[in-house]
């Protein structure tokens, strides 16, 4: 495999932009917001959540007035991707692949349509609720707005859609179905989710996601957003790096070692020991969940911190640099001569993923 | 590198099995009434799969039950039963109701009491169909599951095709499921485009589609990989058309660019013209707006004589499993050298270009067309071939 990383978009917590990302990356680990569950007002909830004011960019959103919050993330991330990647003739636009992966779709416009349903009755539901709540409402937005005709998959699988949406990227691009690919995920955290949340995971009660501390009870603070990715085989003005495989299995992946892992412990498993088998030891280690939280489909945001790196040659501190087992932590920000990152996510039933970066 | 269709298998209203399915063809039943699985208050027959076999009964996630039904009857038709191991097996599969948390006793005890139990969130994170059907089966190459709305199931084969071609895997078992659901037949019904009669494809008084509930899978494999294990290989998938008409969340382009542009698209891929193909699986929904373009795009592109049928006059339209069964039907249509009467259709719309068959109809030909459309603008189109024509 070997595709080029030709533009990032992504909106977060703390913005949108590869720019906000930069520097939320360089900024560390600030806390989180804390909310109160709509039934739980006593017991404090953390989450990193997307502010309203993020998503408002009218010159982008005119055309999509009526989309969720869901839809708009993905459309902001994937726009600012394509934008980033300074591709701007029509044709190759108006021939682009997307492929959008998400762990749990539009759950809170569902919620919302359920609303309807429960209070107006079976005869008397919105229509456009309805039609916001599929999962490929987000990825028919992207083609709209980008006016592309190329096309278009909307994935979903809890751990790897990430992963499978680059496999399939890499497919489409071998096929000639296009030229270049928008790939990324999306995920929200409603108030149905944060409440499930609050009662399926451990969550981290200051705040901190602690992705090395390898435990088998780890501990979370959800967050939503999206990435996007432009991929390509063809000439571009700017690369990032390049995709050189992405692994999935139990015992398939090779052993190499690389001048740095970005792991994607985040809490979301219910056991991290694995992810300290998995790596070489004394390898530089680093992970960055703590930056935008406990995302199902957070592979996307560790690569696209792994792909700034290997361009800028620098790397970003962890975060959080709780180390009770004494790896190879990245611990400082500075200038680095980075050849090669694997970006490693382990699942609950222990499968394991790997995407290979290199510089370009 | 051509890709082998080796197994097949459908459950919906009209079988549980393929035979069973062709019985019901051959003597244009229609098995719709009012849905038993829950309450509802609005009047629309669907076509609801009445008896589930026994041995999947078991499971709490209908859309899984139906998918593994036809999974194994696919595996058996592939003679894979139980010889998955050791070779490399990917699932892919469509789907729309499983893949969302809409189970609303669950939120309606949250929404009243602010807490709710787990089960049902439980049961949606160990759901996740492809998922859920590759631990069911053993496999352990790539696996996901694709929520393209109405086309998943389409979609799905299509990615299992991308996934062959670039080698990621030997074999996959792909294609869609979906049961019927409160949720979605309230969301049609709110658009206007459920029929409160039997629905008719094509037909100048169709009034809007029926839902309905099942799953099609095929076994699809590498024609090496199918010739090494003995397997003489009639069925071939050979050419898939994507598109998105970057136009509306829920109506089609008024003139199909984006459907023309995905069958032409299928076509190149197999490498063959509009004259090769001798029949297409139209997704024909029975509502005003997709019969209209789809049987306008099909004359445009096939020619105005081309053999068209639905078979959702049969099944209802199963959402993300609509693609999955009506690639099994094209495939077993071509095996068996005959298309059904397209239930439904019995007057001409001058709008509509095309006229669907009226009876059980021979087909002479190696290449056939299922064709899907969905919310979003998503636009499909499957080339199936088969090596025997019955000319």
């Amino acid at each position: 495999m070997s595709l080029s990383i030709a533009g990032i978009g992504i909106v977060f917590t703390r913005g949108r932009g590869i720019d906000s990302y930069d520097d939320a990356l360089r900024q560390g680990w600030i806390p989180p917001s804390q909310i109160e569950l709509p039934y739980v007002p006593d017991k404090p909830f953390l989450v990193y959540q997307i502010e309203k004011e993020t998503l408002t960019d009218r010159s982008i959103l005119k055309r999509i007035r009526r989309a969720d919050r869901f839809s708009k993330m993905a459309v902001l991330a994937a726009f600012d991707a394509v934008h980033d990647s300074g591709i701007t003739r029509e044709d190759e636009i108006s021939s682009l692949g997307i492929i959008t992966a998400t762990a749990l779709g539009p759950h809170t416009t569902t919620f919302r349509f359920l609303d309807d349903i429960l209070d107006y009755g079976d005869v008397n539901v919105s229509p456009t609720l309805f039609s916001h709540s599929v999962h490929n409402a987000a990825t028919s937005y992207i083609a709209s707005v980008l006016n592309s005709h190329g096309p278009t998959v909307t994935l979903t699988h809890f751990f790897f859609s990430f992963h499978q949406a680059l496999i399939l990227a890499e497919a489409w691009l071998n096929e000639g179905r296009c030229k270049h690919v928008l790939v990324g995920s999306v995920d929200e955290c409603g108030a149905v989710m944060e409440y499930i949340c609050s009662r399926k995971l451990r969550t981290a009660q200051d705040g901190r996601i602690k992705p090395f501390n390898f435990s088998p009870f780890p501990l979370a603070v959800p967050g939503e957003g999206s990435v996007f990715f432009l991929i390509t085989r063809g000439e571009c003005r700017k690369r990032y790096c390049e995709i050189t495989g992405v692994y999935m299995g139990t015992n398939n992946i090779e052993e190499d070692r690389p001048d740095m892992y970005v792991i994607d412990a985040n809490g979301l498993t219910e056991d991290e020991i694995k992810y300290k088998d998995t790596l070489i030891p004394n390898a530089l280690v680093a992970g960055y969940a703590p930056v935008f939280g406990s995302i199902m489909t957070g592979s996307s945001f560790n690569c696209a911190a792994a792909a700034l790196m290997l361009k800028n040659q620098v790397q970003y501190a962890c975060p959080v640099q709780d180390n009770p087992f004494g790896v190879n932590l990245c611990a400082m920000t500075e200038h680095a001569q980075i050849e090669e990152i694997q970006c490693i996510k382990n699942s609950c039933d222990q499968k394991k993923a790997v995407i290979k970066l290199k510089r370009s | 590198m051509k890709v082998v269709i080796t197994g097949i298998g459908v459950i919906s209203a009209a079988g549980v099995n393929l035979p069973q399915t062709l019985e019901t063809f051959q003597h244009v039943r229609r098995n719709a009434d009012f849905t038993s699985l829950f309450p509802i208050d609005l009047p629309y027959p669907v076509f609801e799969v009445p008896n589930i076999p026994e041995k999947w009964q078991g499971n709490r996630i209908r859309t899984l039950s139906l998918a593994l039904c036809a999974v194994e009857e696919a595996l058996d038709d592939a003679q894979l039963s139980d010889k998955l191991s050791g070779l490399r097996v990917g699932v892919c599969l469509g789907t729309t109701v499983a893949s969302q948390l809409n189970d609303i006793d669950f939120y309606d005890t949250y929404r009243n009491t602010g807490s709710a139990p787990m089960g049902p969130v439980d049961r949606f994170l160990k759901g996740n169909l492809a998922e859920a059907v590759a631990g069911a089966i053993g496999a352990d190459g790539p696996c996901c599951t694709v929520v393209n709305a109405c086309s998943s199931g389409s979609d799905a084969i299509g990615v299992a095709l991308s996934w062959l071609k670039s080698g990621v895997c030997d074999i996959i078992i792909a294609g869609g499921a979906d049961e019927l659901n409160r949720v979605p037949l309230c969301g049609f019904g709110s658009l206007g485009i459920v029929s409160d009669s039997l629905c008719a494809p094509f037909d100048r008084d169709r009034k809007g589609l029926n839902l309905g509930e099942g799953a099609g899978i095929v076994v699809l494999e590498t024609e090496p990989v199918a010739r090494q294990r003995g397997k003489n290989p009639l069925l071939f998938l050979a050419g898939y058309g994507l598109t998105s008409d970057a136009y509306h969340l829920t109506s089609p382009h008024p003139d199909g660019i984006g459907l023309e542009s995905a069958l032409l698209k299928s076509l190149i891929d197999a490498d063959i013209t509009p004259q090769d193909v001798c029949f297409v699986n139209a997704h024909g929904t029975a509502t005003r707006d997709n019969d209209r373009v789809e049987g306008m795009v099909l004359a445009r592109v096939l020619g105005q004589d081309i053999k068209v049928l639905s078979t959702k006059g049969y099944t209802g339209h199963t959402l993300g499993a609509a693609g999955g069964l009506e690639a099994v039907f094209t495939a077993a249509a071509l095996r068996e050298g005959w298309i059904p009467s397209s239930a439904g259709f019995v007057n001409r719309d001058d709008e509509i270009p095309i006229t669907p068959v009226t009876k059980k109809t021979p087909i002479y030909g190696h290449y056939a067309i299922s064709t899907s459309l969905a919310f979003g603008g998503n636009n499909a189109s499957l080339v199936i071939a088969c090596t025997e024509s019955h000319s």
